[in-house]
């Protein structure tokens, strides 16, 4: 499970000076639930999901994983969390065979393990025309497989998504949507952030909508629309980014396809 | 590794270019070279009539056979003309001065036009005998000598050609001139023993065995460290920067693999490739140039075709050699790298490494340079002399200093290493956006966001201000003649150089530049522990000082410095003057700048101890003299300790002021009032100059490093925090004072 509490990052520019990325902000996530962190870009999504996944250190608050804190024991929450960050970050010169196995060393997995979790991962994302494929001639699609399959070599109960459709067709995006619902019915937590609200819709039990680093509105999906007194999300998201002063009162829903 | 061993770049560099690119280049430069040696010279001679019949120079129009060697008659082509210069022709019956008899005084456009128009590279001029005035004659008009006839070879300095035909006929006419020197002297009677006395001959002792292995040794090394360099260089882009442009250091860094061991990976990867690069190369290399030295050396018998094989034990110790030199040249290449954001940033910041190792490279080919302690623990340097020792067998020359050799280039590895740490740790490297700079918006920024004292990059700032402004000024001012103008020029240097950028710094970059300057609080016990603690050490840092100038002697240039400042000591109205000038103002205007703004910034560091080492290096680094800048660094930690315990400057003050008096009183032969009372001080009978003796000053000595070490574990003295805490100050209750009553009663301290 994930627990987040009065989050605050704070980034020193040379130019911009000090820029507030969140400003306290605090959300839950239970084992098979799914956390949609909903915002436009430059919310402060992608540096929530960083500070989860121990590259960032916040300036203030606590997160914990698994009832780890982040800042406290970085090394062991990074055994507890599988993250695909927002590009997909494939190793050009490596192999989708090559790449999965590196990350199962670095997680100290053993050599049968790590062939048993290999190739039950290949067949779970239908890879194995993948495996002698470098990353330099794969497609978007095929690298987001691969990066998921790496995110879940060592089988972690927290996993991170920081935008997964971003870039994708219409059939991968409704592939990689379909893996994590079942990532989720297998108890998994997941944090999964995106602007796209089919998206949101479709997988999120849990919703944080967060502007300018801020959190808006967070709650179970139902509970929120019946809150606002909206049928669907999308209206709520633009309302309250509306009333944050993001979008223009003429433009539609941030990202709703 | 993989990842690297598919990167072509990579590949070219380790693999291509030793294996296609050096044979393809050898094979080129030989049949360039024999294209380049078969040119012959034009040498265009006249007045050859005044050459002597009875050892003819040449038979007709060509050189005589006889002063040619072998291969010399398809070298040189010859242009006798019969017109020649007015002077050769028609010589004048004015005499001439001695001088002007030595050189031709003919137009050297002339010439140039001549030879020009003959096509030739070189001139050979014949000149007749002139009547000669010597130099005591020409003025009173004395009656002038016969002079003797010369030649005069004229060559274009700016055209290769022409001085490779003026070394090709130089050659020729001195075996002719020998043959007229021994014709003439046969003439008269002379028996060849009378002139020919104590001919000269240098033997040859060294097999060709020996000859080879030292030509190899100066080679081999510096292909080694060359090619260690050049195969770090890319990988370490690669391996940092280009992953961070590549987006794949985040997923690395969200792995469970610590900073600690993804950098010592990295180093590791790179280092692999480095020595890759390196043996390849230098194989490669080598088989090519014993290749092309081999078939140049079948024509001609040159340096070159004596290159032969390198000795065997090169087998044995170049890959020994190498493990330390890839290590080091893969660590600061990976630090370097580190801190880009893409690769060509990684690029710009590598190249100022290749421009630093050159002259660490250079230093070992010059004649002089043999591995001893000093150089031993000169990065490169240290190490390249080893091997060369190595490789030529000087086992018991060079295996003493294996030890320091290592440790220097590890300690250079571990440092950098631990950098890389540091720039995997820091966000702002990590995750750096393209950043907008303008210096107004940064100016500011600094103005608007100041602490109560500076940041690190501040005091980096200021320290990088004073370097350049003392560099600039010294070179800028001459070096006075006397007193007076050497005491204002150094204080004037001291306040503009160093005290008031630092003192400007703190008033316009923080807001408290009391705090900053360490200036507001004073206790007077731990100015009298400040003065105890500089006379109980001074012993040491000269005793320091005087081990330094045996492992670095001192350069002739120092030396001669130090005699022009002891002469402008010596017009010295008295000794108080002189410590005024080299003691006082020294310490205020240092303590201003180092202790106070620089070791400020510093303190930012976690680690009071990383604060004052640092501060004591760039304190170090501010003089401009090797020897000294050790001693000062020692110095500057203590120093720095004292700051950090007290949290006062006044105390670093005295402590500095101290130890420059006492340094400047033991320097001056000048008999000192209270040298009598001290059993401390013994004085020289010989030179007269005064030194410590060694029991007591080391019982001073001991006493003075104990009370220092104490001072530095009373850890709850100063905790090295944010500067813009209020906790920055040391607590008010855990001051000097507080721990000497510590001392006393100890259930205090605990407390």
């Amino acid at each position: 499970m994930i627990h987040v509490r009065h989050l605050t990052k704070i980034y020193q520019d040379l130019s911009d000076g000090r820029f507030v990325a969140l400003d306290d902000v605090s959300f839950d996530c239970m084992p098979g639930q799914i956390l949609g962190l909903v915002g436009p870009n430059g919310a402060g999504k992608t540096t929530a999901l960083r500070i989860l996944a121990t590259v960032l250190k916040p300036t203030a608050g606590t997160a914990q994983i698994n009832g780890i804190d982040v800042v406290q024991h970085p090394d062991l929450v990074r055994r507890h969390i599988g993250f695909v960050s927002l590009n997909t970050a494939i190793y050009d010169r490596l192999t989708a065979w090559e790449m999965v196995q590196l990350f199962g060393r670095l997680h100290g997995l053993d050599r049968s393990t790590l062939l048993a979790r290999m190739e039950f991962l290949f067949d779970r994302f239908q890879m194995n025309d993948l495996r002698d494929t470098l990353g330099s001639k794969m497609s978007t699609g095929m690298k987001q497989k691969v990066s998921i399959a790496r995110a879940l070599i060592h089988d972690p109960p927290v996993v991170i998504f920081d935008e997964a459709t971003c870039g994708l067709d219409i059939l991968v995006a409704r592939e990689v949507l379909k893996t994590i619902e079942q990532l989720r019915d297998q108890g998994k937590c997941i944090v999964f952030s995106s602007h796209i609200m089919t998206e949101v819709r479709r997988l999120c039990d849990q919703v944080a909508i967060i502007n300018h680093g801020r959190i808006l509105a967070c709650g179970a999906m139902e509970e929120l629309t019946k809150h606002y007194g909206h049928t669907h999300i999308d209206d709520l998201f633009y309302e309250l980014l509306t009333s944050d002063g993001c979008v223009a009162a003429s433009q539609p829903a941030g990202g709703a396809a | 590794m993989t990842d690297q061993l598919r990167d072509r770049r990579t590949l070219f560099t380790v693999v291509v270019l030793p294996l296609l690119l050096y044979p393809l280049l050898g094979i080129s430069l030989i049949q360039i070279t024999q294209f380049f040696r078969e040119r012959p010279s034009v040498v265009w001679l006249a007045g050859a009539e005044w050459l002597p019949d009875e050892v003819p120079l040449l038979k007709g129009d060509q050189l005589d056979a006889r002063w040619l060697a072998p291969g010399d008659a398809k070298l040189i082509q010859l242009h006798v003309t019969e017109t020649a210069p007015a002077w050769m022709n028609a010589p004048s019956d004015a005499p001439v001065a001695d001088s002007q008899n030595e050189a031709s005084n003919l137009d050297p456009i002339a010439v140039r036009r001549g030879l020009a128009h003959l096509g030739a590279h070189a001139a050979v001029f014949i000149r007749p005998a002139l009547p000669v005035l010597a130099a005591d004659q020409a003025s009173d008009g004395g009656t002038p000598s016969i002079g003797s006839r010369s030649i005069h070879i004229f060559i274009d300095s700016a055209n290769d050609a022409s001085g490779v035909a003026a070394k090709r006929i130089d050659q020729i006419l001195r075996r002719w001139k020998s043959a007229v020197i021994e014709n003439n002297l046969a003439q008269q009677q002379v028996e060849r023993h009378t002139w020919q006395v104590w001919p000269m001959f240098t033997e040859e002792l060294a097999e060709a065995n020996s000859q080879r292995t030292a030509m190899w040794s100066k080679i081999l090394p510096l292909i080694l460290v060359l090619w260690c360099l050049t195969g770090a260089f890319y990988p370490a882009v690669d391996i940092c920067a280009g992953e961070k442009e590549r987006g794949t250091f985040e997923t690395i860094l969200s792995s469970p693999a610590i900073r600690a061991e993804i950098a010592w990976g990295k180093l590791l990867t790179v280092a692999s490739f480095s020595s890759a690069t390196a043996i390849l190369n230098m194989a490669s290399l080598t088989f090519t140039a014993m290749f092309v030295a081999n078939r140049m050396g079948a024509a001609s018998s040159g340096t070159l075709g004596a290159l032969g094989l390198p000795p065997w034990s090169c087998l044995v110790w170049i890959p020994l050699v190498i493990v330390p030199v890839a290590l080091f040249f893969s660590a600061v290449s990976l630090a370097a790298a580190a801190f880009a954001r893409s690769s060509k940033e990684g690029q710009y910041y590598l190249v100022p490494l290749i421009m630093i190792s050159m002259p660490l490279m250079m230093l070992t080919l010059v004649p002089a340079a043999h591995l001893e302690l000093g150089t031993s623990v000169i990065p490169v340097t240290g190490l390249m002399l080893l091997l060369r020792g190595l490789i030529e067998g000087r086992y018991s020359d060079v295996l003493p200093y294996v030890a320091p050799v290592c440790l220097a280039m590890l300690a250079c590895v571990w440092g950098s290493v631990r950098w890389v740490i540091l720039q995997f740790n820091s966000e702002a490297v990590l995750f750096r956006a393209s950043e907008r700079f303008g210096i107004g918006l940064w100016i500011r920024r600094m103005l608007q966001e100041r602490g109560l004292a500076p940041t690190i990059g501040q005091a980096m700032l200021c320290f990088l201000v004073i370097l350049l402004a003392k560099f600039f000024l010294s070179f800028s001012l001459e070096i006075p003649h006397q007193w007076n103008g050497f005491a204002v020029q150094t204080v004037t240097i001291l306040l503009a150089a160093v005290a008031v950028p630092a003192i400007l710094m703190a008033v316009v970059l923080t807001k408290s530049p009391r705090l900053t300057l360490k200036l507001d609080r004073l206790r007077w016990i731990d100015v009298a522990l400040a003065a105890v603690l500089a006379i109980a050490l001074h012993p040491l840092f000269l005793w320091l000082s005087q081990w330094i100038l045996v492992i670095y002697p001192a350069s002739e240039g120092l030396v001669r410095m130090n005699q022009i400042v002891g002469e402008l000591l010596a017009q010295a109205p008295s000794l108080w003057a002189i410590l005024l000038v080299l003691a006082l103002f020294p310490a205020l205007a240092e303590e201003i700048a180092f202790r106070g703004f620089i070791l400020s910034g510093w303190q930012r560091l976690r680690s009071s101890w990383s604060a004052v080492i640092v501060s004591a290096f760039c304190f170090g680094a501010a003089h401009a003299v090797f020897q000294q800048s050790v001693v000062a660094t020692a110095v500057g930690i203590v120093l720095g300790i004292i700051a950090i315990r007290t949290g006062s400057l006044i105390p670093c003050v005295v402590y500095h002021a101290i130890h420059n008096a006492l340094s400047v009183c033991l320097a001056s032969n000048t008999p000192l009032a209270f040298e009598e009372w001290l059993p401390v001080l013994e004085r020289n009978a010989v030179d007269g100059s005064l030194s410590y003796s060694l029991g007591p000053a080391l019982i001073m000595s001991i006493c003075g490093m104990v009370l220092l070490i104490c001072l530095w574990r009373d850890r709850g003295r100063t905790p090295g925090v944010e500067c813009s805490q209020p906790s920055f100050a040391p607590h008010p209750s855990r001051t000097l004072f507080h721990w000497l009553r510590g001392l006393v009663h100890p259930q205090r301290l605990r407390r």
